[in-house]
């Protein structure tokens, strides 16, 4: 179980921060270069500075300036969005081959775990909670803050606007094409947070392509759980667990077919859809329903 | 047109191109991939004064372990032949596109190439066939049936020095859990878990080896995943069966856990935790393959074979690394000792062996020779703790 | 052929051609700069490629790869033509691929080989339609919609492949790595000439033909576009909405399907873990770039797959990591999305 809290944690951030661009209307299938680019940049800045924190940084912000690219594309120049995500996500496959090369040996000073004092010794809670390392301590933090922020202040009624109604938000003066590209770069800085993790809490290593297809899992989270974020939280940790599933239940001795376990957060998603499919389709932002319908321009 | 006819058409048309693409396809009597010869003479010794040598790597060159020894392997021989271009290409998958690769070596002026991961030889044996002239030699598979005339492969026997660092292991362990992280069951891994724990078992008969898979040569968080749950079982004692090793090396010393290493020499990773490891040194090896090629003298050498060296013949790429600070004099006599047992007459699979579910793999007091090993150790021994993923 | 003529060159227009060519530059300027930084002289790093790829081995190995491509890029063009988002030609190509090989192991050699072969691809092209059916039913009945659950999709197949190679279909007498029995002889594509392009890529070719052909002298073809430009239009009509979509997708799916085959029984003739691994995402790419228009799709699957493979060049001539030349890729794709649509897009 704490294998899925910890697993959880790099798809959880990116969920969040694919929220938060979806509640503007605005989907980005690149999260996932976000995140890789972000892993990187984490990685090799915490190399250089000995200091996670400040690699951290640079993974959110390396996270952000590939999420800009993709607002860039798809704001101003009105490309499709699902088409530009996946031309993003090579993007960042590349750049991070290419820079990521030289960082592929080294240790870094990563993130060590920190047990809350206190509250990591209640039996079985403590040891799933609060026995991890900060980078994780800080989605409990963010994430209902970040709810808080979308559906309780007025910077959120504006993000929601944007993607719900974004001519009456315009009528009123305010400029809708800054606040997607805000909410899209902002949820491209979460990804690279997540990016962070990855590399240098999770796995304190860096290797191309470490992400592994986190980031469309995220994508998918977040249709799941339609903003709720203690949905998100459920989903992330669900496909967290079913990483750590295989190996712990193997450790134990017990043999389950590898490939069912990876399927499994897969088909909950699926089946979760299914059973509440027509609610969750009409609740996205309107300007995300536009999206999907009619994602084919001339 | 009326609709029906066009769909008829259409249908037809379909048909017709299915039928013409497959009766174009081989008969059940011609050879596949008739070969594309090239331009050069097809008579001439494979890689005999070749201008450049190939090598492909399926991972990064610095993951401190397999690619990365294969890498300095390489390097080894660009040292031993300065007139020699050396080429070489890492992240190379282990599916067609691994010919394509070598096919660009070969355009290059390569005809010596060297595939240096065990799911390459497919690709290597597509390349072979197309150029006779161009020898390829794979490590770590096998060719079964007849080996091409410019074909081969080549390895250590890895088992021998992990049965020696099990010995260690078993050894320094106090909870007699040790953990072994492997990626998929191929018969080099299952003996080397054999060898691991029956190495360990010499000296210390509680000794249990938990093995789990990640079913990925290099796949970090698999690693940390099935590191930690091992750790969390009692384990304190890990080693590997991965292409990278970082991670899980890391994440025993960060647990303050052993860790016996594999392909590389990763001590610097786990200064306190290190005990043993073994780690390839291919330069010799390499060298001597390309030597033989450039003289023309490939076909009918010894590496024109699935050539497997060991410690017997003295020519094992696989070696100890060195040991860690808390390994006592008596324990690097003991594995002395056996390695020298090994050397001579003996083998860390003598006899008895037994499997998991209480076969006789090997019997009391023979010694197998190494194509017994190949074919007999391809289940886990009994004190190996977790089960092979099934194939029915 | 007038026809065709008409429709590959159709609206060439010059300021269309210059505004390509612009970004073209652009991308390959910024790349230029990109490779500047890792020390390589960008000249020669292109010269590198361009040599490279110009070879005849290489050519091999661009329509090699450009097989399997086309199939999956006319697998997210037709959808596209209908309104649909079709991510998950990862998926199709591999259970098409999976279907085949089932279909060969069924049929267990009691076939001669030709007819084995053309019942695999068959199979494939069912496995890929019910693949992309999933999708296709969950949007219609449900409302989910099918870019993400085409994406999803594509993760399952991958694990119902390994599933397979590494239990049921596992080769016994294989070297122990996941991987299923290799094809018989017969049951492969032969290979054209002396190359090592198969006849896969003619049917290929052919299924680009057909698809242009039907998109645009059948009815279903018509309905399709319609419903692509204004579904409530379509509805209006009298076009069965529902049921086109339904059938683009399967359409779309059967064709990935056959991509699956042909890479299995051109190439392959295993299955393997990484089979066919992101060339969907890639053929997704050519469909857009071509904006979905069967015969430049093809064009466009046989340019990226040549990129793709001047990744080889780049590792061994320049030294720079194979993978750097996805950067060269999305810049060019880029640009294109960014400077060169004379219409604005909606939404």
């Amino acid at each position: 179980m704490t294998g899925a809290v910890r697993g959880g944690t790099s798809i959880l951030y990116c969920a969040m921060g694919e929220s938060v661009s979806e509640t503007a209307g605005v989907v980005n299938l690149g999260t996932e270069g976000s995140m890789l680019v972000g892993a990187l940049a984490a990685y090799a800045i915490t190399a250089n500075t000995h200091n996670p924190w400040i690699g951290a940084l640079a993974g959110a912000s390396a996270g952000a300036a590939l999420a800009f690219v993709h607002a860039f594309f798809v704001l101003n120049r009105k490309a499709n969005q699902l088409a530009t995500g996946l031309v993003v996500l090579f993007l960042g496959l590349g750049l991070t081959s290419l820079f990521g090369a030289a960082y592929v040996a080294r240790t870094v000073n990563s993130f060590k775990t920190w047990k809350v004092p206190l509250l990591s010794h209640i039996p079985w809670i403590g040891q799933i909670f609060f026995q991890h390392d900060p980078l994780t301590y800080l989605t409990f933090l963010l994430v209902p803050a970040t709810w808080f922020v979308l559906q309780r202040t007025g910077v959120g009624l504006l993000v929601r606007g944007a993607g719900e109604r974004s001519e009456v938000l315009s009528t009123y003066g305010h400029n809708v094409l800054l606040v997607q590209y805000l909410a899209v770069v902002t949820g491209g800085f979460l990804a690279g947070l997540g990016g962070a993790q990855l590399s240098t809490a999770y796995a304190n290593a860096w290797f191309e392509n470490m992400t592994q297809g986190r980031g469309f899992v995220a994508v998918a989270v977040v249709i799941f759980a339609a903003r709720k974020p203690l949905a998100a939280m459920g989903g992330s940790y669900l496909f967290g667990a079913a990483l750590a599933l295989s190996p712990a239940l193997q450790a134990r001795g017990w043999h389950v077919n590898q490939f069912a376990l990876d399927s499994l957060p897969y088909l909950a998603i699926i089946v979760v859809l299914v059973l509440l499919g027509k609610k969750r389709a009409a609740e996205a932002p309107e300007g995300l329903q536009k999206v999907f319908e009619m994602s084919i321009a001339t | 047109m009326r609709r029906i006819s066009r769909w008829a058409a259409i249908s037809a048309v379909l048909l017709l191109a299915l039928v013409a693409a497959a009766c174009g396809s081989n008969s059940d009597k011609s050879s596949a991939n008739a070969s594309g010869s090239d331009n050069s003479s097809s008579s001439s010794a494979p890689g005999k004064d070749s201008k450049a040598v190939g090598f492909i790597f399926v991972g990064p060159k610095d993951d401190f372990g397999y690619n990365q020894a294969a890498y300095q392997g390489a390097m080894a021989v660009k040292a031993a032949f300065p007139n020699l271009k050396v080429l070489t290409a890492e992240n190379v998958p282990e599916t067609d596109e691994a010919a394509r690769v070598m096919e660009g070596m070969i355009a290059k002026g390569a005809k010596i190439i060297f595939a240096t991961s065990y799911g390459h030889l497919d690709a290597a044996m597509k390349v072979a066939a197309d150029h006779p002239d161009v020898a390829v030699v794979q490590q770590g598979n096998f060719i079964k049936g007849t080996v091409p005339a410019n074909a081969g492969t080549y390895f250590g026997t890895v088992y021998e020095p992990v049965y020696l660092a099990g010995i260690v292991a078993g050894k320094q362990t106090k909870t007699n859990k040790l953990g072994y992280v492997y990626a998929f069951p191929i018969p080099q891994t299952v003996a080397n878990i054999d060898a691991f724990e029956l190495g360990a078992q010499s000296v210390n008969p509680k000794a249990e080896t938990y093995v789990v898979n990640t079913s990925n040569w290099c796949d970090p968080a698999k690693q940390e995943e099935a590191a930690k749950s091992l750790l969390a079982q009692g384990v304190d004692v890990l080693t590997q069966h991965q292409d990278c090793t970082a991670t899980i090396t890391k994440a025993a010393e960060a647990a303050g856990a052993m860790v016996v290493g594999y392909h590389a020499d990763a001590s610097s990773l786990a200064p306190k935790g290190w005990i043993a490891g073994s780690e390839w040194d291919w330069s010799a090896l390499y060298k001597d393959i390309v030597q033989t090629a450039l003289d023309g003298k490939f076909t009918g050498s010894k590496y024109n074979a699935n050539f497997r060296s060991g410690l017997k013949d003295g020519l094992n790429p696989f070696v100890q690394s060195k040991y860690g600070p808390a390994v006592t004099q008596d324990t690097k006599d003991l594995v002395a000792k056996a390695k020298t047992d090994i050397s001579t007459s003996g083998s860390p699979f003598k006899g008895p062996v037994m499997s998991q579910d209480g076969k006789t793999l090997i019997a009391a007091g023979t010694v197998p020779d190494y194509a017994t090993i190949e074919s007999t150790i391809v289940v886990f021994v009994k004190g190996v703790v977790g089960e092979m993923p099934k194939s029915s | 052929m007038t026809a065709v003529t008409a429709a590959v060159l159709g609206k060439f227009d010059r300021r269309a051609a210059t505004r390509w060519a612009l970004a073209l530059l652009g991308a390959a300027i910024v790349f230029g700069i990109l490779v500047m930084t890792k020390g390589a002289n960008p000249f020669s790093v292109y010269h590198s490629m361009l040599s490279t790829v110009t070879t005849s081995a290489s050519t091999d190995g661009i329509l090699l790869k450009a097989t399997p491509l086309i199939f999956a890029a006319l697998a997210v063009a037709v959808p596209a033509r209908a309104g649909m988002v079709n991510v998950g030609g990862e998926g199709q190509l591999v259970i098409g691929g999976v279907f085949a090989m089932g279909m060969s192991l069924a049929v267990n050699g009691h076939l001669p080989g030709q007819t084995t072969l053309v019942l695999m691809c068959i199979a494939a092209a069912v496995g890929g339609a019910l693949w992309a059916a999933i999708a296709a039913v969950l949007k219609l009945v449900i409302g989910i919609n099918e870019a993400v659950s085409t994406l999803l999709l594509n993760y399952l197949a991958i694990n119902v492949m390994l599933f397979l190679i590494y239990d049921r279909w596992k080769d016994r007498h294989g070297s122990g790595q996941p991987a299923s029995r290799p094809l018989r002889v017969s049951e492969r594509f032969s290979l054209i000439g002396s190359s090592k392009v198969h006849t896969g890529l003619i049917l290929a070719v052919v299924m680009v033909a057909v698809i242009w052909w039907v998109m645009r002298s059948t009815r279903w073809g018509f309905q399709l576009r319609v419903v692509g430009g204004n579904p409530e239009a379509a509805r209006r009509g009298g076009i069965r909405v529902g049921a086109t979509l339904l059938s683009a997708m399967l359409v779309g799916g059967a064709l990935a399907g056959l991509g699956g085959v042909a890479q299995l029984a051109g190439a392959e003739f295993k299955l393997r873990q990484g089979f066919l691994a992101t060339y969907g995402y890639m053929a997704f790419l050519a469909s857009w770039l071509a904006r979905h228009k069967p015969i430049n799709v093809a064009l466009a699957a046989v340019v990226l797959a040549a990129i793709s493979v001047t990744g080889d060049s780049l590792q061994l001539d320049s030294s720079l990591p194979a993978a750097t030349v996805n950067v060269l890729m999305a810049l060019v794709l880029l640009a294109v999305f960014g400077w060169t649509r004379v219409k604005v897009a909606r939404a």
